[in-house]
């Protein structure tokens, strides 16, 4: 090909490229929602004198163009490639891939961080819970399975296990560390999968003392399928959906959940919400700041107050085999001092904090 | 507005480029100029009047110098032309500088002025003096015409981060331009190219940055890294923007001076600033240095001159103490250089004078990165283990391994290997043919990927932004 041509096809491509794309991302229209992403997309923004002249409306006109832009889930993915693979980049916004598995990085151990929560949890002893049964367990992140043995940046689980022993008082720790392996969790979340965690509920009830007399209760699998985890979107990587597998019974099914915040009843699952932007709210209709489940089923009064993450969302359906009802707390979303005023705390009820290390190590959003 | 964003590339680009290739001839400067002021007043909407004000008063004084040519009159409206110029530059950039030092010194209180720096301030002031100025020396004729003189000024590729284009060097194309596939492709070429070099690169780079400030333990190794990384993300991210400017000014017909010729391929601190924003140090000599007397003065008069220079080289770039400290220190290099240095070097293997160049720009670098004199030692400090602080850690390794290729990658990219490597590649027949297939194909693909890149990331203004 001679120079000659050559500027021309270099021309026309490079004309039909912007001018093309531009037209197609004006004709087609714009979307609410990203999936892959799990937000909402920027709309275009109003015009007004003062956003004109302050420069507002010119950045939020760029970030709406951002958002809509024609197969921008492919071109992320081709930035996700680029990077990982033309520059060899260990990680794509600190996510990374290791057999079809996505982790985020959690890195470094925030020591003050975890201090704080132990402290939390002494003061909610101290103003709610003297004298009562009260456990602590934490939920091992996925990266305590590969990223050390992987080459990426690990936290020191064992100096947080330390750190945690050394300054909460009063409770009895339970050790999940040892029960779990990362097949336990979905490849595309941040989550335990519910269908590989009975042995782990099942730990929990016998640390805690149970009548073991329900341990043959038997579930039936539900599956749903695809279930894009939170990482899917951030990795940006074509990667196989993962299945979301819940677990029910008639007992399950007859529990009548409790949200003291829009003071109204549900079912412990939603499956509805599987279509939501994050299908994993169908356990417990997703985050909450403070609800009830009630086991109309439960031959006992016990009753267990689960201070709890997301995690807690799919193991609280497993434990109510042992209680006739269950208080789960979201301190990211509650004021401790709040508690009181919807629980009443007693003598016969289990309290177990169960928080994953995630949390722990950005712990002063607990309130 | 950014050109590293998709405003720029796909709505603001196709619309300006369409308008201004179906609009007869007549009519293309006003495109420009329309194009520019939106350009411009898509970052900074208030500071488009400064920009207009500052253009009527070039474009007067101008006129103004020129009806005065012959008289002994003709240094007032000069000189009214920089009083404005710099005055203007002095108010907006530098105001708060002496306020903080006038505090300090005489332990006053003096409130604080909020202004924020004009974007392009720095270099439409200069381009607009090297206008006036050659006027008065009769080596540029006067533009009559307004709507030539704004679109000069204003012109958005070079508008808000250089080159700093003088009036003289595109004082014909400015009515009497040439249209070409050739120039369009070339255009194409080098923004592409300039654009790669500031997303993939330059910003990859950059985030070595963000990484050094959020540890918690840094090690001798992270020093380095942060010393070396912000040495190729300076360069990828100016150099790369001179690209995208100079290829721009090309599709529509400008021929602007190149600003970077492969500066840390240097032998000597000199060389290197022959190499590096050429059209600043140009601007410097030809409006400072060499008005001063440049070195055909007394010993004395030159060590003033070079000092004078470089101290405004350095007080350009930033109002603070170490963009001045920045400056001089290449003063002294550069005398020493002609002293002492040139002849030791002369009878060592080149090898040690690259390393030398590499050494001092890097530290000087260091110090013109850095928010204060005291970070500045810091972090030298640092590079040399004077802290005590390991030499490297997990956390440092794995971020080494993680940018080592992009690492090697701009470094190679500093010199001209791949320039080369192409050049003897096009020696051969096939190899002309086989370049010019996968040329086009090089750039579309580089350009997608750029856009996958500007998509998933947020904000990402050029360094050169704040000069």
């Amino acid at each position: 090909m001679k120079n000659k041509y050559k500027n021309i096809v270099i021309t026309i491509s490079f004309m039909m490229m912007i001018t093309g794309l531009m037209l197609t991302n004006v004709v087609i229209p714009d979307k609410n929602l990203s999936h892959s992403e799990r937000r909402r997309l920027k709309s275009m923004p109003n015009l007004s004198i003062k956003t004109l002249l302050d420069g507002q409306f010119f950045e939020d006109l760029e970030s709406y163009f951002l958002d809509q832009f024609v197969m921008r889930d492919e071109f992320r993915c081709l930035k996700a490639i680029s990077r990982l693979y033309l520059l060899n980049q260990l990680d794509h916004n600190d996510v990374y891939i290791v057999k079809n598995g996505v982790y985020k990085i959690e890195y470094p151990l925030k020591e003050n961080s975890i201090r704080h929560a132990a402290y939390k949890l002494n003061d909610i002893y101290n103003q709610y819970l003297s004298g009562m049964n009260v456990y602590y367990s934490v939920i091992p992140d996925k990266n305590y399975f590969v990223a050390e043995k992987n080459g990426y940046l690990s936290m020191d689980y064992e100096l947080m296990k330390d750190i945690l022993h050394t300054n909460v008082e009063n409770m009895t720790y339970i050790n999940l560390f040892d029960s779990l392996s990362i097949t336990d969790y979905y490849r595309t979340d941040i989550h335990w999968r519910q269908d590989k965690i009975l042995h782990v509920a099942k730990k929990i009830i016998k640390q805690m003392n149970l009548d073991d007399e329900n341990s043959d209760v038997s579930y039936t699998e539900k599956k749903l399928y695809p279930f894009y985890g939170s990482y899917y979107g951030q990795s940006a990587l074509p990667i196989q959906p993962d299945t979301i597998t819940y677990l029910t019974n008639d007992m399950i099914e007859k529990a009548i959940l409790y949200d003291y915040e829009s003071k109204s009843y549900g079912d412990v699952y939603n499956p509805e919400l599987f279509d939501s932007l994050d299908a994993y709210s169908l356990f417990l209709s997703g985050p909450k700041s403070l609800i009830s489940i009630e086991n109309p089923e439960s031959t006992s009064n016990k009753e267990l107050v689960l201070f709890r993450d997301s995690f807690g969302s799919s193991i609280a359906p497993l434990l109510l085999e042992g209680y006739a009802k269950i208080y789960l707390v979201d301190l990211r979303y509650i004021a401790t001092d709040l508690l009181g005023d919807y629980i009443h705390f007693r003598k016969n009820q289990d309290v177990l904090f169960l928080y994953s290390t995630e949390i722990l190590n950005n712990s002063m959003m607990l309130k | 507005m950014l050109f590293s964003s998709i405003s720029f590339i796909y709505y603001f680009l196709p619309i300006v480029l369409i308008l201004y290739f179906i609009v007869p001839k007549k009519m293309k400067n006003l495109i420009l100029l329309m194009a520019s002021l939106i350009f411009y007043f898509f970052g900074e909407p208030i500071y488009c009047i400064l920009l207009v004000f500052s253009s009527l008063s070039g474009y007067l004084h101008g006129i103004w110098i020129h009806k005065l040519k012959n008289t002994t009159y003709k240094k007032i409206p000069l000189i009214s032309s920089i009083v404005i110029g710099i005055g203007l530059l002095m108010v907006f950039k530098y105001t708060n500088f002496f306020i903080i030092n006038i505090n300090y010194i005489f332990h006053s209180e003096l409130a604080l002025l909020r202004i924020v720096l004009p974007i392009g301030i720095s270099f439409y002031t200069f381009q607009i003096l090297s206008y006036t100025i050659d006027v008065y020396r009769n080596e540029v004729e006067v533009q009559k015409n307004f709507l030539n003189f704004a679109t000069y000024v204003s012109l958005f590729p070079q508008l808000i981060a250089g080159p700093i284009v003088r009036y003289q060097t595109i004082e014909k194309e400015l009515t009497d331009r040439k249209h070409s596939f050739e120039n369009f492709a070339y255009g194409i070429n080098r923004f592409i190219i300039g654009l790669s070099k500031k997303v993939l690169i330059a910003n990859t780079i950059g985030e070595i940055g963000e990484i050094f400030a959020s540890m918690n333990e840094k090690t001798v190794v992270i020093y380095w890294m942060m010393a070396i990384g912000f040495m190729l993300q300076i360069y990828f991210d100016f150099s790369g923007y001179s690209d995208m400017a100079i290829g721009l000014g090309r599709i529509f017909g400008f021929h602007f001076q190149e600003n970077f010729n492969y500066p840390y391929i240097s032998k000597t601190i000199t060389e290197f600033w022959r190499r590096w924003h050429i059209s600043l140090g140009t601007w410097f000599r030809k409006y400072v240095y060499i008005p001063l007397g440049g070195n055909r003065v007394s010993y004395i008069q030159w060590i003033r001159n070079i000092l004078v220079v470089w101290f405004l080289t350095g007080f350009w770039h930033g109002a603070k103490w170490n963009f001045i400290i920045w400056g001089l220190m290449f003063a002294i290099l550069l005398m020493l250089e002609k002293w002492i240095l040139k002849h030791l070097f002369k009878r060592l293997p080149s090898i040690f004078s690259h390393l030398y160049v590499i050494l001092i720009v890097m530290l000087s670098f260091v110090i013109f990165n850095s928010n204060s004199l005291y970070e500045s030692i810091k972090n030298i400090m640092g590079m040399f283990g004077l802290l005590k602080i390991p030499f490297m850690n997990q956390e440092t390794f794995y971020y080494f391994r993680s940018y080592l290729f992009v690492l090697i990658i701009a470094v190679i990219g500093t010199t001209p290997l791949l320039k080369y490597t192409i050049k003897t590649i096009k020696k051969y027949k096939i190899g002309e043919i086989l370049t010019n297939i996968v040329e086009p194909f090089i750039y579309i693909i580089l350009l997608l990927i750029i856009t996958g890149y500007l998509i998933d990331s947020s904000f990402n203004p050029f360094l050169y932004f704040r000069f």
